[in-house]
């Protein structure tokens, strides 16, 4: 009896000591196994092939395998979930603004909070969204559209994918600083969008840079300017809405994809992720490959990404309430 | 660049050795995984996309394209032999094919699906290089108001698909257009039946609703009838050559399948799963022996099937020359030219004549691939209904929930796919039509948006139906079809009388 009692309580105190050192250890010579990039959207979209081509990089510099796993739904909210339920020191995840700023708010089943479960890691990318109007619209430039728009509250009808996504909140911040009031016309995707203003069904619609730019070369509609701060690599020749038509110089509105981590992720493994991922993004053959598919590299501090989502989380929910959207 | 001319360059573009090869595996991979239960081309292609990062452009496209339209032909070969189709398309061709795989003709009845899905594809290439650009414009056309229309005449012809009452098939149209209800709502964005379940959010997964109610369904059933079926003899290509004349007898189904499958597959959205159900209903309405559908009619397996596959090729056009993906799969192979750096759109013609008819050459090629590899394997694949039914299931159910997960990586799907599996088993003995129920499942929800989406772009006018001439044209054609539904059962109901009046 004695001698069991004795080996259970070294055990223990094998345990204790192990708890103790593990997660020193771990920060020494991690990553000492490979590493999980959770992303909640499906393979093939934007941010699965912004989170692989960050991958690829961090593979080459830290020596393990980054194993890629997608978990699409409810917005990208799903993988956020699977992420927090992975190891903390092996499982991330790759979220666009979405599931960390308005799904919180619109969803109410959601098991995680922002503030409390997510470590912010890293800023890997921003798109801005391109205003379109359907060639046969009575206006061609800004001024037109707001006074357009003015002249006949509620009667502009514009497209978006999607009650609360980025194309509708967007198009919602844009009415509400220019003063006008339009009708939101939801669709399921850019596509079906963009099959309604060729059809002169929908009168505008912000819209992703690469389709907009095909479609306004081939002259099926009409492009009045870029929701970014400045004007973008993406569309060069595009003028930024911030500054012209009596917007202000602060206007700007851009979708998002980062890399997170768990809150219970150590500090020091946070820091290292952040400083390779940021390494990653300087090199321009990720530069390159992100343009190619209408992202902009960034990267930036932890301290950065997190300002953004506190910002953004206001912006977008100060959107979401005046909208109406907010579920009782 | 004239047509000619073109199709001769996309020729050279895709008889370079490396495209070819890259064709011929792209087929070859879509047959087999349109035969795995529940993975279907969209899995396959995401999983697959990764890994062309590192191939030519020309080449990753061509095999991308091969594995979707190679796993409509595996996916026929599921449904007839062991009714496990993994698209709403494909359980259209369960409804006359396994009837026929159960009578030990499952031989014949993969040798009409295969040539209905070759000419259907040939034809549909035809369709594609001769009339791209007009049913381009078509498909600018439809509006919410049209979709509207045109999926409830799609609904409306689709209910006579199988044998049984009216009441019967209209309550699975319902049962599935309430299933499609489902998570959260495009027009409002409440969140609908979804019980605090994130996993809902998004809805029930068409693949787990697709599998549960005929893959498992069936494999329930068969443990509880011990499984007794006639097992074919050995069918060798002599017994083949003697199914060619299937074909003169089904010659017009395949006709009238192509043309309404090159229609609405040229429509972004859900074309090819209408013009399937369509065609179905079309030959039994025009069949001589309406009777035999349901129990191995071979009309209703080659024309939903041309349909299928016409509807496959016509689908590139609003993603080549719009940039307008119709579905999920087009979506992702857009994605996948945009990641190889091709633009699709008004534009791809002009700025990447190399990869457009290039393309559309692999298609001709990759289809002559397909009908040379499945006709000798049809030997094959019927030899699997000899594997001892205690093997049989049990692997089949297996597959079943592996596919069901390489849909999303989801295990609440697979828990979904089991209870799927058990309702769709008590609806097989009530003998309620489970395929029906797939397409309210289907076009329930796009009605639902398209119905409130024209009506909130005309104000509230319902007269908007009607004022637009093309969504006045389906509409008239439902009022048609419902007119001549009831003047038929009303016939029925007096014919009897008249009979007896005359003896």
């Amino acid at each position: 009896m004695k001698s069991t009692r004795t080996l259970g309580a070294g055990m223990g105190l094998v345990l204790a000591l192990g708890a103790i050192t593990g997660p020193a250890a771990a920060q020494d010579d991690w990553p000492s196994e490979p590493i999980h990039f959770i992303i909640g959207y499906p393979a093939g979209s934007s941010p699965d092939t912004m989170g692989r081509i960050v991958a690829e990089g961090l593979e080459a510099s830290l020596g393990q395998p980054v194993v890629i796993e997608n978990k699409p739904g409810a917005g990208g909210a799903i993988g956020v979930q699977t992420m927090l339920q992975g190891d903390p020191a092996y499982t991330f995840g790759i979220t666009t603004n979405g599931p960390m700023t308005t799904s919180p708010k619109l969803i109410p089943d959601l098991t995680y909070t922002v503030e409390e479960d997510i470590a912010p890691i890293a800023l890997i990318g921003t798109s801005p969204l391109i205003l379109t109007l359907n060639s046969d619209a009575e206006a061609d430039t800004l001024e037109d559209f707001i006074a357009w728009a003015k002249s006949a509250p509620g009667e502009i009808t514009y497209g978006s994918i999607g009650q609360g996504s980025g194309s509708h909140l967007t198009t919602e911040l844009f009415a509400a600083t220019a003063g006008v009031e339009m009708l939101h016309i939801p669709f399921a995707s850019f596509a079906e969008v963009t099959n309604s203003i060729l059809g002169q069904e929908i009168n505008a619609a912000f819209m992703a840079p690469s389709g907009a730019l095909a479609q306004f070369k081939a002259g099926n509609l009409k492009i009045l300017g870029i929701s970014s701060a400045e004007s973008s690599p993406l569309a060069p020749d595009v003028p930024p809405i911030a500054g012209t038509a009596g917007m202000p110089d602060d206007f700007r509105a851009e979708l998002w994809i980062a890399a997170i981590g768990n809150s219970e992720t150590s500090p020091e493994i946070i820091e290292k992720l952040n400083a390779e991922i940021d390494a990653v993004l300087a090199t321009d053959e990720a530069k390159e490959k992100m343009l190619a598919i209408g992202w902009q590299a960034q990267g930036g501090s932890t301290a950065d990404l997190a300002e953004r989502i506190e910002k953004d989380t206001g912006v977008w929910g100060a959107v979401l309430e005046k909208a109406g959207l907010l579920p009782n | 660049m004239n047509t000619l001319d073109g199709l001769i360059y996309g020729l050279g573009v895709a008889t370079q050795p490396v495209v070819l090869f890259y064709c011929f595996f792209g087929v070859f991979l879509g047959t087999f995984i349109g035969v795995l239960p529940g993975v279907g081309a969209l899995a396959a292609i995401s999983l697959l996309l990764p890994i062309t990062f590192y191939m030519p452009p020309e080449a990753a496209l061509v095999m991308l394209a091969g594995v979707y339209y190679g796993a409509q032909y595996g996916g026929s070969i599921a449904s007839i032999l062991l009714r496990l189709p993994g698209t709403p398309q494909s359980a259209v061709t369960a409804l006359e094919g396994y009837p026929l795989a159960r009578q030990g003709k499952a031989g014949a009845a993969l040798f009409v699906a295969m040539s209905s899905s070759f000419i259907g594809s040939i034809l549909g290439i035809a369709i594609l290089v001769l009339f791209a650009p007009l049913l381009a414009q078509i498909g600018t056309k439809f509006g919410a108001a049209e979709y509207f229309s045109m999926m409830l005449l799609g609904l409306v012809a689709a209910s006579t698909v199988g044998s049984e009452a009216p009441a019967k098939a209209m309550a699975m149209v319902v049962v599935g257009m309430i299933l499609g209800c489902v998570g959260a709502d495009v027009n409002s964005g409440a969140l609908r039946f979804t019980f605090g379940q994130t996993e809902l959010l998004d809805g029930v997964n068409l693949v787990a609703l697709a599998m549960g109610l005929f893959g498992i369904s069936e494999v329930i059933s068969n443990v509880r009838t011990s499984g007794a079926r006639k097992v074919e003899e050995k069918v060798g290509p002599k017994d083949l050559l003697r199914e060619r004349r299937q074909l003169k007898r089904v010659k017009f189904s395949i006709l009238r399948g192509t043309g309404l499958g090159a229609f609405f597959g040229a429509l972004p959205g859900t074309g090819g799963t209408i013009a399937t159900f369509l065609s179905y209903a079309v030959e039994r309405k025009v069949s001589r022996h309406p009777e035999e559908f349901g129990k191995g009619a071979v009309e209703g397996i080659a024309g939903p099937e041309s349909a299928n596959n016409s509807a496959a090729i016509t689908a590139f056009i609003p993603t080549l020359t719009l940039g307008i993906p119709g579905d999920v799969i087009m979506a992702l192979m857009l994605g996948a030219m945009i990641i190889h750096g091709v633009q699709p759109g008004p534009l791809m013609l002009v700025e990447r004549p190399e990869m457009f008819w290039g393309l559309i050459a692999s298609f001709g090629i990759g289809n002559l691939f397909l009908i040379v590899l499945n006709l000798p394997l049809i030997g094959i694949w019927v030899a699997l209904l000899r594997i001892p039914f205690s093997y049989l299931y049990p692997a089949i159910t297996v597959f079943v929930c592996l596919g069901v997960y390489s849909v999303r990586g989801s295990a609440f799907d697979v828990m979904s796919v089991v209870f799927i599996g058990a309702f769709g088993y008590i609806m097989a003995l009530m003998r309620f039509n489970p395929a029906l129920l797939l397409l309210g499942f289907v076009l329930g929800p796009l009605i639902e948006t398209n119905l409130r989406r024209a009506l909130l772009l005309s104000r509230g006018d319902l007269l908007v139906f009607f004022e637009r001439p093309i969504s006045a044209v389906f509409l008239s054609a439902t009022i048609l079809l419902i007119g001549w539904g009831v003047f038929t059962s009303l016939r029925k109901i007096r014919r009897p009388v008249r009979q007896e009046a005359g003896e």
